[in-house]
């Protein structure tokens, strides 16, 4: 709860600031206020009754918003040369962020649909601006436009669904509804509410059958902020529905496990066998979150709610590795986007080399890299009860390994002709060698559970 | 666990070597580890030697744990010594003045005494795909191939590998953690046991090479450079065999008579095959290439009946593959950085213009053809005398690499160092050269005369498997 008002308060201080035209410090400011508030997220002062708290942060909710925000600053640094080139901008950007990062704590606290959906809708409202801040592209005010039609037709979805399962269960108390089902019995309405529910939570994390917005919006936004989509959103939404369906869910498990492994099973062929062919790096990020979207759900299939930690590793890796890139993208500042351009960068640069080569690898899934222990727990998790789910999905991580081997192989390129010269900023630089440290190590993480 | 470290150490101090001096320092930093394991060598007394932990358990299993035993240290043994001759090897070639392939080489060192100390399951796959990344690197920064067989090479083998993964996955869940002593001790049902194994197999069968999964391997060797063709054949598929000896059939003990004779009959087609495919090349690096998997069919046929005698056998040769591929794989980087060509077509009268390369190419030739008193004869012998004892027809099959090898062998030497000179100089053997070729050599035609040596390390390793498994 703290954590909300200071994130809050930081954002509009960081909007007033902005009117002086000094990125740097509107960007620390923002950076130092993600700090205290992870801290006060830890350390909680209690000045609130309990009984008006209406988030609670149990298990491992601590340990998920300190990675949101953790993922949010390093966004937030990674962005400084977008900020810097619209000086007059800085402040609404960062307060934007900052605003729909205080939507991913709810995300992750929440106790109630009504505070579910409020944090979905606080979380999301910021997105639709933001994607569509580069104004005078076309491509962004498109993908603002498709962003925010597609979004307020998941959400009333979403809202539909939840009145339908207050109908059956009647409360909006996650507990409640729980226990209330156990005692109702499971009526039609709560199938039509659960499949409405799920379909909305899948348009979320994008995938299949509500995967088709991916690719544009990623196109279209600012990297920066596609980087945010693919780090921080996916993270709280994939929080937000494991919570939801293996917690609340669990008793009509075989209902929506057959669904879910159908969506998985398509969301990695479709990603994939898509990524293969792009030549876009923002096309590629966009086809590879998709299927790394899938993989995610494998945990939530698992229906055992300690697979949250398998989520978190991978994710933390996931994460980092997208902001890594996009560090990298945003320091070619290409507009466009073309991998062919991405050519010789890390053998020129040694460090950007090293950092792309880990986050890249992470993301193929080979180890010892934080991507590569990740989906090991994600894939043993499920393994006992879906092991041709399993095959499917290495099955994919070597189709993935292609095209994220053959980006290596261009970045790490010794051919030394039509170099492009990277712009460095530290703040960047510094994110970017943050970012590379928690791929490489960011496992061990897990010692700090046991 | 100074063993694994030592390398990293030495693999991130190469970056800050000055280039004037990182010739000579990398060599003699690759005689470092090679110390360290000869001390380790000493000290040993047979049974299991636990280097680190078990320690930190991490959940899910997964333990950090690193033992050897006298396979293992063979194995590291092997790895340290080549090294050395690796570097040694590539004194006069220019990916020595390179930083990043000293620290690459070094890196793989590392990955390598991993996969070979490693008594954990996942912690063995993960230094199994570690090697992967410096390899590749070699390749794409030195070779000359294309970009897509080099691709090709990458998704090929870790595919193969996820294969494996996915074994260990399965086998993990039933036992209580990932440590090599729990995953031996569960009981699995013999059709279990046997996808289990093919799981595995996928992995090994694709690094090997195994016959029907060759396919990236002649590319591969052609476009890298030299060093990086010696690590792979030399120590990268060395890892693939240990790791059928160690992990994989005792894992998969129950299941071994079900699938041992697909691995026989893929082995034997492999010798029979990769034989005939080289007589008929010109590429010398294809004929090498081609070789390579006819003897390793052998060897595969040696570890998969799994008997004290076969293995020891195969321990044998697979060192001396190891000095062998060296060798033969030097050779034809002699030819095709003086020739630029690797067509023997079109070379001859080589022997007369430049003799002690023609020596030294004739020894190695005969040691290839494992001629009586070097290593490959006894290695090849006890193979081939465990072999017909299982099965009479398989023995004849298989013993025709050794008709093959003459034939390959002598050809390439024939058709390149005799018949008329059509060049008209040839720059003899430089002193790193010929060096190399020496210790090489000499090493074979040691454990030629004594491979006591190698039976007394690894021997007793053996039977300590056999024991717990019966």
């Amino acid at each position: 709860m703290e954590a909300i008002i200071v994130l809050f308060t930081t954002g509009l201080i960081s909007m007033f600031l902005g009117a002086f035209n000094k990125p740097k410090l509107v960007v620390l400011l923002a950076v130092l206020g993600l700090g205290f508030a992870a801290y006060v997220q830890h350390f909680p002062l209690h000045f609130l009754p309990e009984k008006y708290n209406l988030l609670s942060f149990e298990g491992n909710g601590n340990a998920f918003v300190g990675l949101a925000l953790f993922l949010t600053a390093m966004v937030i640094l990674a962005g400084f040369s977008y900020f810097k080139a619209d000086e007059g901008h800085t402040g609404d950007f960062v307060s934007l962020l900052l605003f729909s990062v205080s939507g991913a704590v709810i995300l992750v606290g929440f106790k109630d649909m009504f505070m579910f959906f409020l944090g979905v809708e606080i979380l999301s409202i910021p997105l639709y601006v933001l994607v569509g801040s580069k104004k005078k592209n076309v491509l962004s005010s498109e993908a603002a436009i498709k962003y925010f039609f597609t979004g307020a037709f998941a959400t009333s979805l979403m809202l539909f669904g939840i009145a339908l399962i207050y109908g059956a269960s009647g409360s909006f108390k996650l507990d409640e509804i729980y226990f209330g089902l156990q005692i109702a019995g499971y009526s039609p309405m709560l199938y039509v509410g659960v499949t409405m529910l799920l379909a909305s939570m899948l348009f979320k994390v994008g995938a299949f059958p509500f995967h088709f917005w991916v690719a544009d919006v990623y196109e279209g936004s600012p990297n920066i902020f596609m980087g945010y989509m693919a780090s921080v959103v996916k993270l709280v939404m994939s929080f937000a529905f494991v919570k939801l369906f293996t917690g609340v869910f669990e008793g009509i498990s075989p209902f929506w496990t057959d669904i879910l492994a159908v969506s998985i099973v398509v969301s990695m062929f479709i990603g994939n066998l898509s990524a293969l062919r792009q030549t876009r790096f923002k096309r590629l990020m966009a086809f590879s979150s998709i299927t790394n979207s899938a993989y995610v759900l494998l945990a939530v299939l698992s229906n055992d709610p300690t697979n949250i930690k398998a989520i978190y590793v991978f994710l933390l890796g996931y994460g980092a590795s997208v902001v890594a890139m996009v560090i990298i993208s945003l320091m070619l500042d290409d507009e466009s986007d073309e991998l062919a351009n991405y050519k010789g960068i890390g053998y020129k640069n040694p460090i950007v080399g090293i950092v792309a080569t880990i986050a890249l690898l992470s993301m193929a899934g080979i180890p010892p890299l934080t991507g590569f222990i990740g989906k090991v727990m994600l894939f043993s998790s499920v393994y006992e009860n879906y092991l041709w789910l399993v095959g499917l999905a290495l099955l994919n991580s070597a189709i993935g390994v292609y095209f994220y081997v053959r980006m290596i192989m261009n970045i790490l390129s010794k051919d030394d002709t039509e170099i492009k010269t990277l712009s460095f900023d530290w703040l960047q630089y510094a994110a970017l060698i943050i970012c590379g440290v928690v791929v490489a190590g960011g496992w061990s993480i897990m010692a700090c559970w046991h | 666990m100074e063993l694994i470290l030592i390398p990293l150490a030495l693999g991130l101090i190469s970056f800050l070597i000055p280039k004037k001096s990182i010739r000579i320092v990398g060599l003699l930093a690759g005689l470092i580890p090679a110390g360290v394991a000869i001390m380790h060598a000493c000290s040993f007394k047979g049974g299991e030697v636990n280097l680190f932990g078990p320690w930190l358990d991490f959940g899910y299993g997964l333990t950090f744990h690193f033992s050897y035993d006298g396979l293992g240290l063979a194995m590291i043994l092997l790895t340290n010594l080549l090294v050395p001759v690796i570097l040694l090897s590539n004194y006069n070639s220019p990916v020595s003045e390179s930083k990043a392939f000293h620290a690459m080489l070094f890196f793989m060192q590392c990955g390598l005494l991993g996969v070979f100390t490693s008594a954990d399951g996942i912690l063995f796959y993960v230094f199994w795909e570690f090697t992967l990344i410096p390899i590749f690197l070699i390749i794409l920064w030195f070779g000359s191939g294309t970009n897509k067989g080099l691709l090709k090479f990458f998704v090929y083998t870790l595919f193969g590998s996820l294969g494996m993964l996915l074994s260990f996955i399965a086998l993990g869940a039933q036992a209580e953690s990932f440590d090599y002593a729990d995953l031996i001790a569960v009981q699995l049902d013999s059709q279990f046991a046997f996808w289990i194994a093919m799981g595995f197999l996928l992995a090994f069968a694709i690094k090997i090479p195994l016959f029907p999964f060759h396919t990236w391997q002649p590319d591969t060797y052609s476009g890298a450079p030299m060093a990086g063709t010696m690590l792979l054949s030399a120590l990268m598929l060395k890892m693939a065999l240990f790791g059928m000896i160690k992990w994989m059939i005792p894992l998969t003990w129950e299941g071994l008579d079900d699938y041992k004779y697909i691995i026989l009959i893929l082995a034997v087609i492999g010798i029979l095959y990769g034989g005939i495919i080289a007589i008929k090349q010109n590429d010398i690096k294809k004929i090498f290439a081609f070789s390579s998997i006819s003897h390793l069919g052998l060897i595969v046929a040696g570890i998969v009946l799994f008997t004290h005698d076969a293995l020891v056998g195969s321990t044998i040769q697979l060192i001396n593959h190891s000095l062998l591929s060296i060798g033969v794989f030097m050779v034809a980087e002699i030819l095709e950085s003086r020739l630029k060509t690797r067509n023997i077509r079109e070379m001859g009268g080589i022997a007369k213009l430049a003799p002690k390369f023609g020596f030294w190419f004739a020894v190695i030739a005969f040691t290839a053809v494992s001629i009586p008193f070097t290593a490959g004869f006894i290695g090849e012998f006890i193979i081939l005398k465990e072999v017909t004892s299982f099965n009479f027809y398989v023995g004849i099959m298989s013993a025709t690499t050794l008709v093959f090898g003459a034939v390959y062998m002598l050809r390439s030497y024939q058709v390149s160092m005799f018949g008329n000179p059509t060049l008209t100089s040839f720059e003899d053997l430089k002193w790193n050269e010929w060096l190399t070729f020496a210790l090489l050599v000499g090493a074979m035609v040691f454990f030629g005369f004594y491979p006591k040596m190698i039976t007394d390390l690894v021997g007793p390793s053996i039977d300590t498997i056999l024991q717990t498994l019966k």
